[in-house]
């Protein structure tokens, strides 16, 4: 390998390593007392993973958000496709989508809890909300796209209305779908840690919140760097899924945007 | 103006009133009304009554917006006719089926497959075992000169090859008719003739019935048996060639044929007093 295929490959550890090293200098600088040193935090990290009860949580937070991303991501895939294909179904589906896009779902978050209590159901849900808009918007853009002449193609051949959605539709508009699924995925990170903020009962966020409740900042930031690396891995986990899957497909872009 | 192309030039006009019994494709006093943005109503085909007989190379030429794509979408089944109606071996035409096979200019292969899972699709479709339709497709993808890019996605190839895969994915499932679209209009000068040549090979085998949609003289006139010219806007069918040159043919040889060059210097000439005439007020 070439220096600078060696530099390109290490460039995402780089910047990591940079970014801490800038945290550290930072906090040396500023000397407070809530912004550890990014050596402190990462001394924290064992602690919380090596405790059972931290781990439970971490695990519980990680179920919802799985199958609020699973029951998102089923639901949202035929809807956003039905809505690409039909005029009928997207001037239905289109203003209701439109005004609850810009809506935060965390912010549902207090209505929902008097509904449905502060347990799994509810945190679920808004997982489900906030995975919901960016998948069906991208599954409705990907579908609309799909050229006539291909649809015409599969028509000649035989394939019914129905089956021209399963046949073509879909695998036309993946690409779409699932850099809509990619932004579904951070976005579940990201309500999974606020739902539980607001519904403090378990998981990951309620471990952060209350260790900034109590002043153990080096937990807090310890836990701010797990979440950021589940974030990671989950992306290039979904990443190297999607590239085995749209292989056929032009490449977008040269650098890869992920670990993976 | 005349008609010099000797052997029967066939006036356009009211729908024959015997149907030959060979009549494959019949196209019946068809219009068809687009409703444009400024809800004025444009007049795309008008009143256009066109038999294309069994085993017949048909093309229908004219200049681009005079409908003759759409006249083809028609026989397709892909868009109904405002007024009018075609038929099929004397069956209505209500939609898409397996006996007409289009080919577009735009390829419209499916990308997420290889090149033979392209031409495998409809085979597959109509249930033909996978073992017999990946031998069938094989065999089609050498035909058009693809062999050994089985394994390619449309991605990494040319559009000629892109068009040579099109062309076998239609022929796969045995169309009785194939409705060309300009299939060869985005391909350079080189990549075209040689389409062309293939095409011809391939048709002479077992010369289905080809109805191909063209803008250019040479192409229409190289291909064809009839060549159906059309006005532009509204659509109409303005004269009727019958292309009386031998076949198996050559290009080499046409060129030098003067049947072949007094055939494009009179469809030219016609399309030239056409073009005048639209003029005059």
């Amino acid at each position: 390998m070439s220096p600078r295929a060696i530099l390109a490959r290490a460039a995402p550890v780089l910047a990591c390593l940079g970014l801490l090293a800038v945290w550290q200098i930072a906090s040396l600088a500023l000397n407070n007392d809530s912004f550890p040193t990014a050596i402190e935090a990462i001394r924290a990290i064992p602690s919380i993973l090596g405790d059972k009860e931290a781990l439970i949580n971490i695990a519980a937070s990680l179920r919802r958000m799985a199958i609020g991303f699973g029951l998102a991501v089923a639901m949202s895939i035929p809807l956003g496709l039905m809505m690409g294909r039909s005029r009928t179904v997207a001037s239905f589906f289109n203003p209701l989508l439109m005004v609850i896009y810009p809506v935060p779902k965390a912010a549902l978050m207090p209505i929902i809890m008097l509904w449905l209590g502060v347990g799994d159901i509810a945190k679920t849900l808004v997982i489900f909300l906030g995975v919901s808009l960016p998948v069906i918007y991208h599954s409705f853009e990907g579908a609309k796209a799909v050229e006539e002449k291909m649809l015409w193609s599969g028509a000649a051949m035989g394939l019914s209305a129905p089956r021209r959605l399963i046949r073509i539709v879909l695998p036309a508009a993946l690409p779409e779908i699932l850099t809509g699924c990619r932004t579904g995925l951070v976005l579940a990170l990201i309500t999974m840690i606020t739902s539980e903020m607001i519904a403090r009962q378990s998981g990951a966020g309620n471990i952060l919140f209350n260790a900034l409740d109590m002043g153990q900042y080096d937990t807090v930031f310890a836990m701010i760097i797990i979440v950021g690396a589940m974030g990671i891995g989950l992306d290039a986990l979904f990443e190297r899924m999607r590239a085995r899957l749209v292989k056929w497909s032009e490449p977008q872009f040269d650098i890869p945007l992920s670990f993976s | 103006m005349t008609v010099s192309p000797s052997r029967s030039s066939v006036q356009a006009g009211p729908a024959p009133e015997k149907k030959p019994a060979s009549a494959m494709i019949e196209i019946d006093h068809v219009s068809q009304v687009f409703q444009t943005s400024g809800r004025q109503n444009h007049l795309a085909l008008s009143d256009i009554s066109l038999t294309v007989e069994d085993g017949a190379f048909v093309s229908i030429l004219g200049p681009s917006g005079c409908g003759k794509s759409t006249l083809l979408y028609i026989v397709g089944g892909f868009v109904n006719p405002t007024e009018g109606a075609a038929r099929m071996k004397g069956g209505a035409i209500t939609g898409p089926g397996p006996d007409r096979g289009p080919v577009f200019q735009e390829f419209a292969l499916f990308p997420w497959k290889s090149v033979l899972g392209n031409v495998m699709y409809g085979p597959r479709q109509q249930g033909v075992r996978p073992a017999d339709a990946e031998a069938q497709s094989r065999a089609l993808i050498e035909m058009v000169g693809l062999k050994g890019f089985e394994d390619f996605y449309p991605k990494e190839l040319s559009g000629g090859m892109k068009q040579r895969v099109a062309l076998a994915r239609t022929l796969a499932y045995h169309p009785a008719v194939l409705l060309m679209d300009e299939p060869f209009g985005a391909l350079d000068a080189h990549t075209r003739t040689r389409l062309q040549n293939d095409l011809l090979n391939i048709w002479e085998r077992d010369r289905k019935t080809v109805l191909f949609v063209t803008h250019s003289v040479e192409e229409a006139v190289f291909l064809s048996d009839k060549v159906v010219m059309m006005t532009r806007s509204p659509g109409r069918i303005r004269q009727i060639v019958d292309i009386d040159l031998p076949r198996p043919r050559r290009r080499t040889e046409l060129l030098l044929d003067p049947r072949y060059q007094k055939y494009l210097v009179d469809i030219e000439r016609m399309f030239d007093d056409s073009d005048e005439t639209e003029l005059r007020p």
